[in-house]
């Protein structure tokens, strides 16, 4: 089977960001790795593109992403001191829309950092 | 406590000399710290690499990151902020009791030592971990450190950096910043931010159980906070967004699956000299990113939160 090589990837897994690695993979998962570190080559060739998990949980019963939006909503809206918290696996786009939702529903923000 | 001395990791490359790593284990956390930013690398004004560098390790035991060290220090446990403070008189030449040193589990000599390499350096690094700032003292020890690379200054270049763990944890510091003016525990309740460390900070939050819902992106605080804490999770409205059922996904209301960061999301992340580095996703997910969701949430929550359509006046009323 034909695979997409990708040249330079970023590897997210530790502070150190390497963006010299080279992944090799089908549509599903990611065969091979160059340059990484066995931290970065596990956490490349352990996540995949298959459907693992159910789309959303309300109450551990499985839901769609639509229902578990509105769910989420209606919590963050009713909470008089919602807490935003992580925002370290996530890229930079995906915090500068978590800060902004803290600021909608006139919450704390914090990340790893505070530990 | 005033900024932070700092540089990024090809500046260690081409021009660090002296390299102290201090509560971190580079050789089993960063695999790659050493052979790709700042030991073992020629730079510009580093022509022999590892001959050119001497690398110092402060640590409470001897990991497997003291086999790449010259020289290996090994503090008492919670000592840490005792020996820093030693450096700094020290490098000032102020006197310093030979049996206070001793407490700290390195003597006076070893101290002496370090604090004259330290000055004679061209260049130097402080790399600290953990292993200074989340033990006892936290960021009065990260301070601490901060302190001691700008004072070294007086006498050659000196920088200190942290060994940042997760991907991304220093974005979320940049980010934060940028749109806060704060780094981490901001309160925008009032409307506007404010930044108090102990009292806005995750656990002591939780644990007092001050917040009534939470939205955990990007973190599994139910493998890793205090029990107390996780407690407090499990009794308010919970959500999760992650590409995996986490600890804390079992005990929340809402669970929203995620593609991967870099592996089959794109965008940007911070390398820990807050270096931004855009990410090539070799995977399509199934699922969508953080950011679709996190967007998606804010407008239903917007469209909530929309005021009530005003009340008309009917106009005077005829007596």
């Amino acid at each position: 089977m034909e695979l997409t090589v990708v040249k330079n990837a970023t590897c997210t897994f530790c502070g150190c960001v390497c963006d010299d690695i080279e992944l090799h993979a089908d549509h599903r998962r990611i065969v091979h790795t160059k340059a990484a570190c066995v931290l970065g080559a596990s956490w490349f060739k352990n996540h995949t593109a298959e459907r693992l998990y159910p789309e959303a949980l309300i109450d551990g019963r499985e839901a769609t992403v639509d229902e578990a939006v509105e769910a989420a909503a209606h919590y963050l809206h009713d909470a008089a001191l919602p807490l935003v918290y992580g925002l370290s696996n996530i890229t930079c786009e995906a915090q500068r829309e978590a800060i902004s939702l803290a600021e909608l529903i006139g919450g704390v923000v914090d990340s790893h950092t505070s530990l | 406590m005033g900024g932070k001395v700092s540089c990024t990791l090809g500046e260690v490359k081409n021009r660090a000399d002296f390299i102290v790593y201090w509560g971190g284990n580079p050789a089993e956390c960063h695999p790659r710290h050493f052979t790709k930013y700042t030991l073992t690398q020629k730079g510009k004004f580093i022509p022999n690499g590892r001959k050119d560098r001497t690398m110092v390790l402060v640590d409470i035991r001897e990991t497997p990151s003291a086999k790449a060290a010259d020289i290996f220090l090994q503090v008492r446990p919670s000592k840490d902020f005792e020996v820093i403070t030693t450096l700094r008189a020290l490098i000032k030449g102020q006197p310093v009791a030979r049996d206070m040193v001793a407490e700290t589990g390195l003597t006076l000599d070893q101290l002496q030592d370090l604090a004259e390499r330290m000055k004679r350096a061209r260049f130097g690094v402080l790399f600290f971990g953990m292993g200074l700032s989340m033990t006892r003292g936290k960021h009065m020890n990260s301070a601490a450190i901060l302190t001691l690379a700008a004072e070294l200054n007086a006498f050659t270049k000196f920088v200190a950096m942290p060994m940042r763990g997760h991907g991304n944890v220093t974005g979320g510091d940049v980010i934060m910043r940028w749109t806060t003016g704060y780094p981490f525990g901001v309160n925008l309740a009032r409307g506007y931010p404010r930044f108090n460390p102990g009292e806005f900070s995750t656990v002591d939050l939780l644990i007092r159980g001050d917040c009534d819902a939470a939205l955990i992106v990007g973190a599994d605080p139910g493998a890793t906070m205090p029990q107390p804490a996780i407690d407090h999770l499990a009794r308010i409205p919970t959500i999760v967004l992650d590409p995996k059922l986490t600890h804390t996904s079992r005990l929340a209301r809402v669970h929203i699956t995620t593609a991967v960061t870099g592996i089959s999301a794109p965008g940007t992340v911070y390398r820990m000299d807050e270096i931004p580095l855009p990410l090539r996703p070799a995977l399509k997910s199934p699922y969508p990113t953080d950011e679709e969701v996190l967007r998606r949430i804010h407008m239903a929550v917007a469209a909530r939160s929309r005021p009530a359509p005003p009340v008309v006046w009917p106009g005077p009323v005829a007596v």
